[in-house]
């Protein structure tokens, strides 16, 4: 496979959230508003470019046996990163994703290609897996995020589109909106695949 | 054996350079990060201010409440508002249990005891419902209202403040909240004899 289609196969073939279905915990918790879905997105976006590029680097040096444990302990060390500079300079942000930056250590999709793909394939292709998993891993949160404040809010990014008169459909920024949510999209998908 | 000795440099190694990366880090952001806390607790405590030319969040009279498990020290710090050396409002926290956990107010007071403003500043309510007690149109129904003029009870509860449709239990929160504050106010910090010159003596804790 070319380094392009590493890139690509992140969108849509393997998309992390609908195909894979790896990460759900961020993606139901902070996709509440299109701009949180954004913002996670991109987080672990980065994480994992990182992540990547250095389990491949490592990859003939870390021994087999305690791969796990260096794998983890790079994952955590760039969420940390992240977390620091998301405090310093994009606060707002910071505090609307709270604890889930934390999380994104747990989040299978990074560890997931750390052991996968990054650990069997050279740097540029490992960093054109983790670009392409971490950009589809945003375009679906921010698709999710999207529809869930158009129809619980509203807004679209924070702007009102649908006026005064739409009774917000409050189902949708709680909890059972983004499992009912997900459920449709995981269906849409299906549906399109199986055509 | 050698096999182990390799596991454990690797490992080590590996840590050791992640610990001196993030070091590195954590002393850029350093500063920004307390900056932009800062700025965040000026914004609220602003927003519950009269006009005023000091900064309230360095002239801070701070009463020692106890200590928690840990033995770290539970304080509550009053912020003051001045205008050209006139002491014109304070600004003070207080929380109350809600449907979904702590709510946190910042409470304004003009001098004479009332409440000059009142801005929420942690919830965790149920969206849409009890999530509604951000809102102007509740949150500014105490406005006006002192220890004095009473009736900081839902309509319920035969005060005069009306609950949120659906979320009586975060509106009552609310109404506890402000009443806490008032009272840990009026119990704690007294008030300086000469208003002409406002100098504020230190609280004085009952």
């Amino acid at each position: 496979m070319s380094v392009f289609s590493e890139f690509t196969k992140g969108f849509w073939k393997e998309n992390p959230t609908f195909r894979l279905v790896l990460g759900m915990c961020p993606t139901l918790a902070v996709t509440t508003e299109a701009i949180n879905g954004i913002g996670m997105g991109l987080a672990t976006t980065f994480v994992l470019v990182f992540s990547n590029l250095l389990v491949s680097l490592l990859r003939k040096v870390i021994p087999d046996k305690v791969r796990i444990a260096c794998y983890i302990v790079i994952v955590a060390g760039f969420v940390i990163i992240v977390e620091l500079v998301m405090q310093a300079y994009f606060y707002s942000l910071y505090k609307s994703l709270g604890l889930f930056i934390s999380l994104i250590v747990v989040n299978c999709i990074i560890l997931g290609r750390a052991e996968a793909f990054a650990s069997k394939n050279p740097v540029t292709e490992s960093i054109a897996d983790g670009l392409g998993m971490g950009l589809g891993f945003t375009c679906s949160l921010t698709v999710l995020g999207i529809i869930r404040e158009i129809l619980g809010n509203g807004s679209v990014f924070g702007v009102d589109i649908l006026g005064g008169h739409y009774l917000p459909f409050l189902v949708m920024v709680v909890p059972p909106g983004a499992f009912v949510t997900l459920g449709l999209m995981l269906g849409f998908m299906n549906m399109a695949q199986s055509k | 054996m050698k096999d182990t000795l390799r596991l454990v440099i690797a490992l080590t190694t590996i840590c050791v350079v992640a610990a001196f990366a993030l070091a590195m880090v954590y002393d850029v952001t350093k500063a920004p990060i307390a900056e932009s806390l800062r700025k965040e607790k000026l914004a609220a405590i602003e927003a519950v201010l009269p006009e005023h030319d000091n900064q309230p969040d360095k002239e801070v009279q701070s009463i020692v409440l106890g200590k928690d498990k840990k033995g770290r020290e539970q304080r509550l710090d009053f912020y003051i508002a001045k205008k050209e050396e006139q002491w014109v409002g304070t600004a003070f926290t207080s929380s109350a249990k809600g449907f979904g956990g702590k709510i946190v107010l910042m409470l304004g007071l003009s001098p004479d005891n009332n409440l000059v403003k009142v801005k929420v500043l942690q919830h965790k309510e149920t969206p849409g419902l009890g999530a509604k007690i951000e809102r102007e149109a509740f949150i500014s129904q105490c406005v006006g209202k002192s220890l004095k003029s009473g009736k900081l009870k839902v309509t319920k509860d035969g005060g005069d403040i009306d609950a949120i449709t659906g979320a009586t239990i975060s509106s009552r929160a609310v109404c506890d909240a402000v009443n806490n504050g008032l009272l840990d106010y009026a119990e704690r910090f007294s008030k300086p004899d000469d208003n002409e010159n406002v100098k504020l003596q230190s609280p004085n804790v009952k």
